[in-house]
């Protein structure tokens, strides 16, 4: 499993090839996991799977075909599929040529640990958590996988990439005995040896401990605390539509003008935000091109890099696949993935000694968009909030319903921390300013 | 003109189901070995499984079994769009054909599971994952509690097959494309539509399972998915709509999308959507709604279907899904509906996208009450977890996505009984002072233990003095479950129900999706709180 490996396979998909382009993309990815609840582990597996993707591409037309077959049969009848559905298609008008060679950066985000542990690797970690569980009289329930992928790509113009990458992620929710508290923490890494499970059971536990017999608190606009997996579930919805400069362009988002345009060049949030694409930041995932998908469009293998899309409050770039840019004459860019908000200066401490009256909130669940127009999302807290009032934390809350939009309150932001790795972005936690919610939620 | 069928694929590529070839090896690092070209003929399936079954056993197993399945998966679409330059209508086709073949061998080896799966389906393979599978369970049977207890289960030797009349692998992209082509030109024929999406999915999973209970079951499932959108926008006010038609997602053939209304409903789908984007906002307050089923559908889903899932309610899925309102203690004492409600879990009811012969676990399908005159009365259960209710056998709720998932409970197809009396949709609204009809899905959002709830739609219509009215716009409603359901209080005839398929469920961890379908009446609910979303 190696690059050479890789383009071997590749090669003998391309030299199929009888007439126009082939584009392929080679996957093969081995997981492993272990799943926890009460207080016992219940399902654990071990996947090796891999994938072939074959496009074939000719004046305007293509098709693709995946499988999971990579015996010589099978790559042989991929492309022929691949061709027979590429000459039934009509003419794409939206057309781009095949991917010319393409200079990719090398990222680091292999971890031979993450690729080797194994249930018995992962027992110790799991059992420190079940372990303090028993100890604080919580309920456990949890997730830790550890997985690798090989990733491939090429095209008949000689464009090639390779990359390999490791995800290791460790979940755990801490629920008290008589169900009225129920903490959480996660982390990834793409390091087995960084996730550590003991400190983040302990976390749970705590958060846990802490948001037991909750107060309820009437719904209404509040200034919020939103710690960096909140924030990091709200940003990372900019990533599907509301950066897509197409979208704006159409009239079909929250950065559209009135009258026809986008708001590239105005500020749409406050000063202290920047908002970037940054593969080569070591704490967020990322592959060298931009991937294929439903999203990505034609910006399919560009190479990955460093994009502000917004830059102090400022929106600076919008993402425009290669048929988009094309037609609207700007530079196309990669998906907006890998995304980093930059921090501020401030502790969570300090946030909230400086709030008169506020809920924190621990994270979010069950995000929805409501109205793409004004990116209204609604969505509900969960496993732990926490009643502000003259700077100290005086009680658990009751769980609520927001109606909200991440650009509002990107607007209303009143302090930062520092950036910190959070549901696989690097966002700070972020205290902002009437942020609504719409209603009472009995859930723990 | 006309595409290659699935047969004549198949055929191309040299291939027969009874045929073993032992193809040339890919040198190189991503070899992987495909011993079979098609889905194996019975017996070969039969031999292969047996591998997995007596490694098990030889290495101290309690429970194996073993599923190789084929998945096939084809994807049509086009999208029609206005030339940013010239305005003319850019008709973007894309067609992604996906298939995969694997195997997933499950064990319980001192009272703990394991399991294992891969792409690579010969002896040699399935014996060392199943070795796998044991060195896991062995791994984390101290970790264990209590030894895993499955309900008892008949073995079983059958077959099932999705009735069908054409199979939607059979015909042609040409043709599908060309049906998605003239809905999109009767939709564009509305002045106003700026964009029409159409989408075909068409799904076959080949499933073999065979366990050391002495069940060896093959199945075919073939589903159709048809659907599409319609955009409208207004760049000086800077707004957009869009209205989606969706007939039936089902098990069954291509026959339910040539019959599923595509181009008959085209030109009314675009006359909504620009009817929506002119609509004004609704007044937010107190309303009563009566509901489509294109749009209850959803709302079953999320507030009775999930919430009576038992593997969330003793907490299996905490860390991720949630648990549940829906307690054990709340089985056949909690009301969660007005008498009228009547819901039912069903894997055996026809078309419905859950159907099927048996479950993942090797049980023969079933139909089973879930809330019996507004009682919650029953929970989806797998083998492993039928015991915590005090049930000696399963519901047969037991799925995984993929030869590469762990099985586990998943929905069954959850619907709702319709009105036993007679009651049209005319009667529903006749009795609405001030309310809104709802039809089809939009926004939807409900928390972890299924109680506060927020759901879209994708049409609304005023009702004022028991009459339709114009088409509103921005509304959402909010409520929670045990409130809703008993503010239900009256329930369309059989003449307003409908068999509603949702087809990408998502729940677990790692990740697995489901499809489902969601019958019920039309229905009418008293007293809901109706925010704008504007």
């Amino acid at each position: 499993m190696d690059r050479d490996g890789a383009k071997q396979t590749i090669e003998r998909v391309l030299s199929l090839r009888k007439d126009g382009d082939l584009e392929v993309e080679l996957v093969a990815r081995t997981s492993s996991h272990t799943r926890f609840a009460r207080n016992e582990i219940t399902t654990s597996g071990f996947v090796e799977d891999v994938a072939l993707t074959v496009a074939a591409r000719r004046e305007g037309r293509s098709g693709a075909v995946s499988t999971n077959d990579l015996s010589s049969e099978g790559l042989k009848q991929a492309v022929t599929r691949a061709v027979e559905l590429r000459d039934l298609m009509p003419v794409d008008p939206e057309w781009v040529e095949t991917l010319p060679p393409q200079k990719y950066p090398t990222l680091e985000k292999y971890d031979r640990e993450a690729e080797r542990a194994r249930a018995g690797d992962r027992a110790p970690g799991v059992k420190a958590a079940l372990t303090l569980a028993d100890r604080r009289k919580l309920t456990a329930a949890g997730f830790f996988e550890n997985s690798v992928e090989r990733r491939g790509i090429a095209n008949s113009k000689g464009n090639f990439g390779f990359h390999e990458s490791s995800d290791v992620e460790f979940s755990v929710t801490m629920r008290t005995s008589d169900g009225t508290g129920s903490g959480w923490a996660s982390a990834y890494s793409p390091r087995f040896s960084e996730v550590d499970p003991k400190s983040l059971a302990r976390r749970a536990a705590d958060k846990g401990v802490e948001s037991a017999k909750p107060r309820e608190v009437p719904p209404g606009d509040y200034t919020v605390i939103l710690e960096p997996d909140a924030v990091a579930a709200l940003v990372q919805t900019l990533q599907f539509g509301a950066l897509s400069k197409r979208a704006a362009d159409e009239g079909r988002s929250v950065f559209s003008k009135e009258g026809g345009g986008n708001r590239i060049g105005e500020k749409v949030a406050h000063e202290a935000v920047t908002l970037r694409t940054d593969p080569m930041e070591p704490r967020v995932p990322a592959m060298p091109w931009s991937a294929p998908g439903p999203f990505g469009g034609t910006a399919s293998g560009l190479p990955n890099r460093r994009v502000a899309w917004i830059e102090k409050g400022v929106l600076k770039t919008m993402f425009a696949d290669r048929y988009w840019a094309g037609k609207t004459g700007v530079e196309p860019t990669p998906f907006p993935a890998s995304l980093v908000l930059e921090g501020g200066r401030e502790t969570l401490d300090a946030l909230i000694a400086g709030t008169d009256r506020g809920l924190l909130v621990t994270r979010f669940w069950y995000i929805r968009t409501v109205n793409p127009q004004t990116w209204q999302l609604t969505g509900l807290t969960r496993d732990g909030l926490f009643l502000i009032e003259k700077g100290k934390i005086t009680a658990p809350a009751v769980n609520l319903r927001f109606n909200e939009s991440p650009v509002v309150m990107l607007q209303n932001i009143e302090g930062m921390t520092p950036a910190v790795p959070a549901g696989r972005l690097l966002v700070p936690a972020i205290k902002s300013r009437e942020f609504t919610f719409t209603s009472k939620s009995d859930a723990v | 003109m006309h595409g290659p069928s699935r047969r004549e694929f198949l055929r191309s590529c040299g291939a027969s189901a009874l045929a073993l070839a032992a193809f040339e090896m890919v040198p190189g690092a991503f070899v992987v070995r495909r011993a079979e070209a098609a889905y194996p003929a019975p017996d070969r399936l039969e031999t292969l499984g047996s591998v997995a079954l007596e490694k098990a056993r030889s290495l101290g197993a309690s429970y194996a079994d073993i599923r190789i399945n084929r998945y096939r998966t084809q994807n049509v679409l086009l999208r029609s769009t206005p030339d940013w330059t010239t305005g003319t209508i850019n008709n973007v086709p894309s067609v992604v054909d996906s298939e995969s073949f694997g195997f997933g061998v499950r064990v319980i080896h001192g009272g703990a599971w394991g399991f294992a799966a891969s792409a690579v389906v010969d002896k040699d393979t399935i014996a060392r994952m199943t070795a796998e599978a044991v060195a896991i369970a062995r791994a984390h049977a101290r970790l264990r509690r209590e030894p895993v207890r499955l309900a008892k289960v008949s073995a079983a030797k059958d077959t099932y097959s999705t009735p069908l009349v054409k199979d939607p692998f059979d015909v042609g992209v040409a043709d599908k494309l060309a049906l998605l082509q003239e809905t999109s030109d009767e939709v564009r024929k509305v002045t106003g539509v700026f964009s029409v999406t159409g989408f075909m999915e068409q799904r076959l999973e080949e499933r073999f399972f065979m366990s050391t209970d002495g069940s060896v079951i093959r199945q075919r499932i073939v589903q159709v998915a048809p659907e599409y959108t319609a955009t409208a926008r207004d760049l000086k006010t800077r707004k957009a709509k869009t209205r989606t038609y969706r007939p039936d997602a089902v098990c069954g053939g291509y026959e339910f999308i040539e019959k599923g209304g595509l181009v008959e409903n085209a030109r009314r789908v675009g006359e909504e959507v620009v009817n929506h984007l002119k609509a004004p906002s609704v007044s937010p307050g107190t309303k009563d709604l009566v509901l489509l089923p294109t749009h209850l559908a959803l709302t079953i889903h999320e507030s009775i279907g999930h919430s009576t899932e038992l593997d969330r309610a003793m907490g299996y899925e905490a860390n991720f899904a949630g648990t549940s309102f829906l307690t054990p203690d709340k089985l056949g004492k909690f009301r969660v509906g007005s008498d009228m409600v009547n819901v039912f879990g069903d894997r055996v009811l026809p078309q419905a996208l859950s159907t099927c012969g048996y479950d993942d676990d090797g049980v023969k399908t079933k139909r089973f009450p879930i809330l019996k005159s507004g009682l919650f009365v029953g929970y989806q259960t797998i083998r492993e977890q039928a015991h915590f209710i005090g049930q000696d056998e399963s519901t047969a709720c037991c799925y995984a996505d993929s030869y590469a998932s762990v099985p586990f409970q998943r929905m069954p197809n959850v619907w709702l009984a319709a009105g036993e009396k007679a009651a049209s949709l005319d009667d529903l609204v006749s009795g609405v002072d001030d309310g809104i009809l709802i039809d089809g899905r939009g926004s939807y959002s409900i928390d972890h233990q299924r109680y506060n709830f927020q759901f879209g739609g994708d049409a609304f219509r005023e009702i004022k003095g028991g009459k339709v009215g114009a088409m509103i716009a921005d509304v959402a409603y909010q409520s929670r479950t045990p409130d809703f359901w008993q503010a239900c209080d009256l329930l369309g005839d059989q003449t307003t129900w409908q068999n509603v398929g949702l087809n990408r469920d998502g729940k677990g961890e790692p990740g697995q999706i489901n499809a489902m379908s969601h019958g019920c009446p039309a229905s009418r609910f008293r007293g809901i709180t109706v925010i704008r979303t504007e």
